[in-house]
């Protein structure tokens, strides 16, 4: 189950964070993205390690805990993606997939004349998209 | 071959390194042992590994043993082979002899059989014991040497070596030493091969069903050891490599249950870097070995051959993944094993791993990269290790001393209880304890958070314990009991071993079984909390068998200390990687620890840091969840400058975090303390929180020295009125950098409301330029806070932490100094003089209000100002068609004269009404031109005099005083012209045979306006008389007698020549006569001379305007009657005059008439000449004044002549000769007047002209 999904400014900062547990614990879920920009970091930083993924988008696993999984993904104009779920067996492709089509969603809403770049997605319709999105992820991922 | 285990074990653990075998063939190994065993270890061997390739070792050790020795004489074929390891890598043979004979007979024939087995690498070393001086002896035994190198040496492989006791020994150790590396190089070679060889031979077998792991493990295991001990430990790292991954596979095929292993007594301590701590016979299982055991058996083998390698960052990071999927493997078998095994487990490996990496770690071993590397893994084990430990130490009811914050929430709310197959029950003697748990429980009291606030605690748990460790328990009770006890056996057989069978569970069955009677009870009743807490740290301290562990976990301080340990030890980490975060992160959960603890001094720092991280990044949610630790902190340490920042920060955080109430307790704080006896005044930065912007609209624009009111918009973040003691506001020139910025401060106090407010700023006057606001300073108390944040418009936007825009609209704009207002007369043409007349004064303001404005009149010489009339003002309407309304200017005037005020002169000054203060107004003051003078007039034909326009040219100085506040300043001399209405010449028309003469007056009327002459006459003066009777005036049926602008007229005079009265009586009478003229001027006062003003009083009463008197004095001269003399102007050369070109003039005078008795009789035959000439215009060469001969007598003549230079071209006139002694009316001229010359120009020089071709 996608339990949190985020997207991070190029400056690091939140633009959009929804999470989808039903406990009001969501301060734990900003803690978990924001902690995780330190893999993104780590990662951008230092391209020795990820060379041959460097030009694609998605930064596959971030953070391999017991619990939960991060998952990143790199827009070019340096806008990441955090999605952290709970279902330890995820495949990447799905993943992946998944990144794809919030990017596009994500595109969309910033291309909204009316939105101010760089500022919080407040867009309803955004979230509504963001929701479908996720809801069919956790289908795919079970069927 | 398992039971070779135990063997191959003690081998292992009391071999080391390569044995070398001394074949001592004559007794020589006491004599050289010692320099042989110098040379151990070996030094720079080159060895080769798996792959054939040569390895540099740097020290290999070594051990000589004589073949006679026990260790090597009793052992077992089959163990040799086994364990070849541990066999001799070379023979050594000793050997001396000095004779040829023994060699060939003894010597020899042994030798052979000792180097006769083939698997054997050996060489012989020939120890010469001549003596150095002994030639003989030497001799001998280079002899024998030489034999034997004949004999045993090959051309392939040289096999001998010669030591010379005595002698030098330059090259034998080195050689010696070569020979030995030959010898280990060839013979591990070859048992590197038969180890492949044979594992080669087992892998292939391994999916049939005899293949047994522990042989496999032995071969591999002998293999790597053989490695090990030639020190070529990456060779051995992969054999244990390879050994772990068929390993994985065996024990992960499935349809083999397999004993896990792990139930033993201190099996909950983690054995990951210790191979030796549990025997391998003790953990095997069939034909494999227990998982628990082994694969930390494994790993702590390459733990060790890494940290040979000196690789610690390896080990840790290996060491992580390791735990992680050992967790798992835990995880997945923890319904066997101990309650909570695998927590402890994790625990004590990661405590190990941390210890043993960080000792063997040094500063800069690795690149810098790897060595963020290894400080992350490090911080990353202690996160792992602090994790679990707060789930035993939530399990055993400290939870309400861990912090919820977010990053504990989101390490344990998302791990999952543990899943023991019951969880433990109550032990029956605890109730104490319970009592002492319940009341802990009950004492607790959730620690309020600052200002009040209220927040739902984050969870610790993944589901409510109470439900969970319930729900465990009826299962027990809801039947599945059969499951339980089905799978109670299953352990058993598994092992074999009675200790498989969990201790906890052991607990609980014994419990149940024991008391039947209790067990509906116990299991039906759900336990209380406090139980829960009891009976984990019941089962939790049967399962840890680590006291220093369990001491953690025996009390809350102990167990605070050790979470505060583990948080630093993991913080100290991340900062020395790249996870800067997780490490400012983890410094938050110390500072909660020290701020419990009431040590605010350490948690403010800490809790600075974590905000900083927050702040930076705009992660509110988070933010807000520290900040007001932080203002606490800083409250208790009477930091007031960073307590107060603290709220600010509060409360510019975005609304939805806090509630309203919340949001009033952080400003009713600032509020309190700025009104507080604070030392100082404390700089506060509001900036997040009062933003202000211009208005909208353009910039406010000012006229040079003009002040202003400037309106801004300030948004208020507070939730309620806050009051500004003081506000100031920043200019800031935008054209001048050098220019500092201005602050323009509110006079008084201003209460903000909560959003928009708009405040007016008086503007003093400022330079000319366009002005950004800058900063907003002010004071709240004695907080002198400053706000560098420009909205746009709206309220302080949150996400805007990076950018403080800066305006870039101005607000002000300052115009360069211009004209803001002129003045000018409204008249073009000239006034008439001695006439009290309307002058106007246009004035017109230049897009600048004149509102309140105040013109100072000062008259020049020669002007008056009429005070009796009232000045008037009107609208000032330009006139298309002015020259065309001149002959009906009553209607234009009647037009206008609606829109006229009255104002009233004040000490010479007047104050403009205020409609005028934006439209051009033309001031009509009544003024008076004073001449004393009486206009001239004169002959007809002459050019009029300039200089009467001079004469009536009078100037009136204006100041007038306007602005806002009257500072501005505009000063101008008006200049008038005033004239007379006429111009008067005169013209004598025609000479009568009587003496009549008709005198023509010719009137050129010098205004812009209509004259109507009504009158006209003429005082003639003396000797001069009017002809006929009547007093000399015109026909009166002539009159009104229309002049309009810019024409002439002419009235005729018939007159006569009198005789004048006896010069004896030398009466000065009149010299001239003076024309008089009645008239009357209709004109427009907008073009020029027109009617004088008029009182009021009389106006209406004569309907007929009242007419004017113009006086002009005229000077008639009498003709000439008796003439003497006659001078005649003889005529010029026909060629011209030219400038520079000498000219003869020549005058005639001639005497008319015979001269007067009277005259003196000196001169009577002389006449007194004089020449006038302007000297710019001729050179008079030759006497000017003197006296000529002329004979009395009449008709007599002479020709004066007076060389001459014209100086000037054009119509000049002639110098003129006159006679000073005769009386002007003696002597007739001719030409009667003045007249002009042509002068021509000089010729042009032609010395420069070059002729045409």
């Amino acid at each position: 189950m996608i339990v949190c999904l985020a997207v991070v400014g190029h400056q690091n900062n939140p633009l959009y964070i929804q999470s989808f547990t039903d406990a009001d614990d969501a301060l734990k879920l900003h803690h978990i993205v924001h902690c995780s920009l330190d893999v993104i970091d780590e990662r951008v930083n230092n391209p020795k390690k990820s060379s041959p993924t460097i030009n694609e988008a998605f930064l596959g696993l971030l953070y391999p805990t017991e619990n939960y999984k991060a998952y990143g993904y790199l827009t070019n104009t340096k806008v990441k993606f955090i999605l952290v779920t709970t279902d330890l067996d995820v495949r990447d492709a799905d993943v992946r997939s998944f990144f794809r089509r919030f990017h596009t969603a994500y595109v969309d809403a910033v291309s909204n004349p009316f939105h101010i770049p760089g500022k919080k997605i407040t867009s309803k319709t955004f979230a509504e998209r963001v929701s479908t999105i996720v809801k069919s992820f956790g289908l795919s991922s079970a069927s | 071959m398992a039971s070779f285990l135990p063997q191959f074990q003690s081998i292992k653990s009391s071999f080391d390194h390569v044995v070398l075998s001394v074949e001592d063939v004559s007794d020589l190994w006491p004599t050289v042992k010692k320099g042989f065993e110098e040379r151990v270890p070996f030094k720079k061997a080159f060895l080769n590994n798996k792959t054939r390739n040569p390895v540099l070792v740097d020290e290999l050790p070594a051990e000589f043993i004589l073949t006679t020795d026990a260790r090597l004489r009793s052992r077992f074929p089959q163990e040799q082979s086994l364990f070849w390891f541990r066999e001799p890598y070379a023979t050594i043979v000793l050997v001396t002899c000095e004779d040829l004979d023994e060699f060939k007979n003894i010597l020899k024939p042994r030798l052979k059989l000792i180097v006769q087995n083939d698997e054997r690498e050996w060489f012989i070393v020939f120890i010469s014991k001549a003596p150095a001086h002994n030639d003989q002896a030497t001799k001998m035994a280079k002899k024998v040497y030489a034999k034997l190198e004949v004999d045993f040496s090959s051309k392939k492989r040289e096999r001998c070596c010669k030591l010379d006791m005595y002698g030098p020994d330059a090259n034998f150790w080195e050689d010696l030493e070569a020979k030995i590396m030959e010898c280990i190089r060839n013979t591990l070679d070859r048992r590197v091969q038969f180890y492949e060889e044979e594992i080669r031979k087992l892998s292939e077998q391994r999916f049939m069903p005899v293949w047994n792991f522990c042989n496999f493990f032995i071969l591999k295991e002998s293999l790597a050891f053989m490695f090990e001990i030639a020190h070529l430990h990456e060779d051995a790292l992969r054999e244990y490599d390879e050994l772990e991954l068929c390993y994985l596979e065996t024990v992960n095929m499935a349809g083999k249950q397999r004993d896990f292993g792990g139930v033993e007594k201190g099996d909950d301590q983690a054995t990951l870097l210790d191979p030796g701590k549990k025997a391998l016979a003790q953990i095997v299982h069939d034909d494999s070995f227990r998982e628990f055991e082994f694969r930390q058996y494994l790993f702590a083998c390459q733990a060790k051959l890494l940290f040979k390698l000196n690789r610690p960052f390896e080990v840790a990071s290996r060491g992580y993944s390791f735990i992680i999927s050992f967790s798992g493997a835990l995880a997945l078998h923890q319904s066997m094993l101990p309650f909570c095994m695998r927590e402890v487990w994790v625990i004590t490996a990661c405590l190990a791993l941390i210890d043993a990496t960080a000792s063997h770690y040094e500063e800069g071993l690795a690149a810098p990269d790897v060595e963020k590397e290894f400080y992350r893994v490090q911080g990353e084990l202690y996160t792992l290790c602090r994790t679990k430990f707060m789930r035993l130490g939530y399990l055993v009811g400290y939870g309400s001393d861990i912090e919820r914050s977010p990053v504990n929430s989101a390490s344990l709310s998302m791990l999952p209880w543990p899943k023991p197959a019951v969880w433990p029950s109550l032990p029956s003697n605890a109730s104490s304890e319970v009592l002492a748990k319940e009341k802990m429980i009950l004492q607790e009291s959730p620690r309020l958070k600052h200002f009040g606030i209220q927040r739902k605690p984050l969870p610790l748990e993944p589901s409510v314990l109470l439900r969970e460790a319930n729900r465990r328990r009826a299962s027990l009770s809801a039947g599945t009991m059969s499951e339980l006890l089905d799978a109670r056996p299953n352990y058993g057989d598994g092992s074999g071993h009675s200790s498989a069978v969990p201790k906890v569970n052991n607990v609980s069955m014994s419990r149940t079984f024991s008391s039947p009677g209790n067990f509906d009870g116990s299991i039906d009743r759900p336990m209380r909390l406090a139980e829960i807490f009891v009976a984990a740290e019941h089962a939790l301290r049967d399962t840890i068998s680590d006291a220093v562990l369990w001491r953690c976990l025996s009390s809350v301080e102990e167990f605070e200390q050790k979470y505060l340990d583990l948080s630093k030890g993991a913080a100290n980490n991340y900062h020395r990687s790249w996870w800067k975060r997780h490490g400012v992160v983890l410094d938050g959960e110390i500072a909660a620890v020290y701020h419990k603890h009431e040590n605010y001094d350490f948690a403010a720092n800490l809790y600075e840091k974590v905000c900083a991280l927050y702040a930076g990044e705009g992660w509110e949610n988070l933010l807000a969840e520290v900040l007001p630790n932080l203002a606490e902190c800083q409250k208790i340490l009477n930091d007031q400058a960073g307590y107060l920042s603290s709220c600010v920060r509060l409360l510019s955080l975005d609304k939805g975090l806090f509630l309203p109430k919340e949001r009033q307790a952080f400003q009713s704080e600032v509020v309190r303390l700025a009104h507080s006896e604070m030392e100082h005044p404390v700089p506060l930065d509001v900036s997040s929180l009062i933003t202000f912007s211009s208005n909208q609209g353009p910039p406010l624009e000012l006229c040079d020295g003009d002040p202003g009111t400037l309106t801004v918009a300030l948004w208020s973040g507070f939730p309620e009125d806050i009051t500004l003691e003081s506000l100031s506001v920043m200019l800031t020139a935008t054209n001048s950098t050098d220019e500092g910025a201005k602050a323009i401060k509110t006079s008084e106090a201003i209460v903000l409301r909560p959003g928009r407010n708009n405040i007016t700023v008086s503007l003093p006057p400022q330079k000319p330029g366009s002005y950004v606001l800058g900063v907003l300073t002010g004071q709240i108390g004695q907080l002198r806070f400053r706000s560098h944040s420009f909205s746009k418009g709206g309220p302080a936007d949150t996400d805007d932490f990076m950018s403080f825009e800066k305006p870039t609209r101005p607000i002000l704009k300052v115009a360069m100094p211009r004209s803001l207002v002129d003045l000018a007369a409204a008249v073009s043409s000239a006034l008439l003089m001695n006439e009290p007349q309307w002058v106007g004064i246009i004035v017109k303001p230049i897009k600048y209000s004149l509102k309140g404005a105040v013109l100072h009149i000062d008259t020049g010489p020669g002007l008056r100002i009429e005070e009796r009339h009232e000045i008037e003002i009107e609208k000032h309407e330009l006139r298309e068609n002015n020259k065309d309304d001149l002959d009906n200017p009553p209607d234009n005037l009647s037009a206008v004269s609606a829109e006229v005020k009255q104002l009233t002169l004040e000490d010479g000054k007047i104050k403009l009404p205020d409609w005028t203060s934006n439209i051009t107004s033309v001031l009509w003051i009544p003024l008076k031109a004073i001449s004393h003078g009486l206009a001239k007039g004169t002959p007809a034909g002459t050019v009029p005099q300039r200089q009467s326009v001079v004469d009536g040219l009078r100037t009136i100085a204006l100041r007038l005083d306007f602005g806002v506040s009257h500072n501005q300043t505009f000063e101008k001399t008006v200049a008038v012209h005033f004239t007379d209405p006429f111009h008067v010449s005169i013209h004598v028309a025609d000479k009568c045979s009587d003496g009549t003469l008709l005198l023509q007056v010719i009137l050129q009327s010098q205004v812009k306006a209509s004259l109507a002459i009504s009158d006209a006459w003429l005082d003639l003066q003396d000797g001069f008389a009017h002809t006929g009777k009547g007093d000399g005036r015109p026909v009166s049926r002539f009159f009104p007698l229309i002049v309009s602008s810019k024409s002439r007229a002419g009235i005729l005079f018939s007159i006569c020549a009198v005789d004048t009265p006896a010069k004896d009586e030398a009466k000065e009478l009149d010299p001239v006569s003076i024309l008089n003229i009645r008239y009357t001027v209709s004109g427009d006062r907008n073009v020029g001379a027109h009617s004088p003003v008029t009182e009021e009083l009389t106006g209406p009463d004569n309907d007929k305007t009242e007419l004017l008197t113009f006086k002009s004095a005229l000077v008639l001269q009498r003709p000439v009657l008796d003439p003497c003399f006659a001078v005649g102007f003889l005529p010029l050369p026909s060629s011209g005059l030219r400038v520079g070109q000498l000219v003869t003039m020549n005058w005639r005078v001639e005497r008319l008439k015979d001269l007067d008795e009277n005259v003196a009789p000196d001169d009577i035959d002389e006449v007194l000449y004089e020449v006038n000439a302007n000297s710019e215009n001729w050179m008079v060469a030759g006497r000017k004044r003197g006296y000529a001969s002329l004979s009395t007598k009449q008709g007599s003549r002479i020709v004066i002549s007076i060389l001459c230079l014209p100086l000037v071209a054009g119509y000049v006139r002639p110098p003129q000769l006159g006679l000073p002694n005769v009386d002007k009316a003696n002597i007739s001229c001719n030409p009667p007047g003045p007249h002009l010359v042509c002068v021509l120009p000089p010729p042009l020089s032609s010395s420069y002209c070059v002729p045409a071709a």
